[in-house]
């Protein structure tokens, strides 16, 4: 029996990436250590300028360059380290870089896309700060951007030699932003909360 | 020249040293960054308050018994130690602060970075006290920098590196345990801290 509905399926219980491919919902969800997430309804209008000013300036960036950005929805399965099983958590970032093609196929991203990107909405900011962290640090997501599109500021987390997450200076009004995934790109904070 | 009672005597974009404001009587508050008049806000939420009081509760039973002490706002911090007032350009008056060194309290504060230093945002200073204060608070040498996010609650912790550096740790969001490398075996149990009451 095809799954159409969220009733018919139990958010204390652990699914695969193949129970996930079957269901037909209208709601967005993703799956964090096999468990249900649910996503935000649409998101703010704030949120979605912050994205589009982001996607414009890697975009343009990225014209002409190996590597891909995504913004969601679209499927990134990040592997889940349980021995040899192969099971994913799947997430849908707000924005993606990926600078390896062999991790994408139709269905989105198989592994740590280099640059994620997450745009707070109300009550989503323990998932975006705890759950989620924990998953892209273990999955080696090289940077990951948290963006505060109430207080207009950017929290920037890097990889060490340790694999751990460490937190730059925060990114306000005024500030530029560089990162080593992107060579040469500045890019204004102003640029970022622009028309917010 | 008169004293100064007022605002409109005052020049927002002159450079004013510690000299200068000690000898000022207005009734609002202010801060002096880097010689630069930065208004603070009016009294602050009850949100605001509720999550400073406890945690000046914690860190004062928590520090009870042991040298360092725990202050909070208004306390004037002057954020480099000097000698001479015309030299003082930084005055912050910090949501709460530790200092280890009882040597930097004199009868008017602080003289010199405290050890540990905890805004609360309200709305509207976030690039004041994610910007301009974390980079004087950086310079300064303060050990660890707390930022609370009295909407989000969660608390950013920037701890200094062996470069003279704040690194981020992990956010501390409400359901975890906040625990501090400066203030060994501190374990503040953030729900409580943003409950409501």
């Amino acid at each position: 029996m095809p799954i159409t509905s969220l009733d018919q399926l139990d958010l204390n219980a652990t699914y695969t990436y193949a129970d996930y491919l079957q269901w037909q919902l209208k709601e967005r969800l993703e799956l964090l250590r096999g468990k249900i997430a649910l996503m935000s309804p649409a998101p703010s209008r704030k949120h979605q300028q912050i994205l589009v000013n982001l996607l414009l300036q890697i975009g343009n960036y990225l014209d002409g360059k190996s590597c891909f950005v995504y913004c969601a929805p679209f499927d990134v399965r990040l592997p889940i380290n349980r021995g040899d099983s192969t099971e994913y958590s799947v997430v849908q970032p707000d924005l993606c870089v990926v600078c390896d093609e062999d991790k994408l196929d139709g269905k989105g991203c198989t592994g740590a896309p280099d640059l994620v990107v997450e745009i707070l909405s109300p009550g989503n900011t323990k998932k975006e700060m705890k759950d989620k962290f924990n998953l892209y640090e273990e999955a080696g997501v090289q940077e990951y951007w948290i963006v505060d599109p109430e207080r207009l500021h950017m929290l920037i987390f890097e990889l060490n030699d340790q694999g751990k997450y460490i937190g730059k200076p925060p990114i306000t009004k005024g500030d530029q932003l560089e990162t080593p995934i992107l060579p040469n790109l500045v890019i204004e904070a102003d640029k970022i909360f622009e028309k917010v | 020249m008169g004293v100064i009672t007022s605002l409109d005597q005052l020049d927002l974009n002159a450079t004013y040293t510690y000299a200068d404001y000690l000898q000022w009587q207005l009734k609002e508050r202010l801060e002096l960054l880097r010689g630069k008049i930065a208004l603070m806000s009016p009294a602050p939420s009850v949100r605001h308050q509720r999550i400073s009081g406890k945690l000046h509760g914690v860190l004062w039973t928590y520090l009870n018994g042991n040298p360092y002490e725990v202050f909070s706002a208004p306390f004037d911090v002057r954020l480099t130690r000097q000698k001479n007032a015309e030299e003082v350009t930084t005055i912050v008056q910090p949501d709460l602060c530790v200092i280890c060194d009882a040597s930097k309290l004199d009868e008017q504060g602080c003289n010199g970075a405290p050890e540990l230093i905890i805004e609360i945002l309200s709305p509207g200073n976030t690039h004041k006290e994610m910007k301009d204060k974390f980079d004087l608070y950086q310079e300064a040498g303060v050990e660890e920098y707390w930022i609370v996010h009295p909407q989000d609650n969660n608390v950013l912790i920037y701890e200094m590196n062996e470069e003279g550096k704040f690194i981020g740790k992990q956010p501390f969001t409400e359901d975890d345990i906040l625990t501090s490398n400066l203030l060994t075996d501190l374990t503040i149990d953030l729900k409580n801290i943003f409950a409501e009451k």
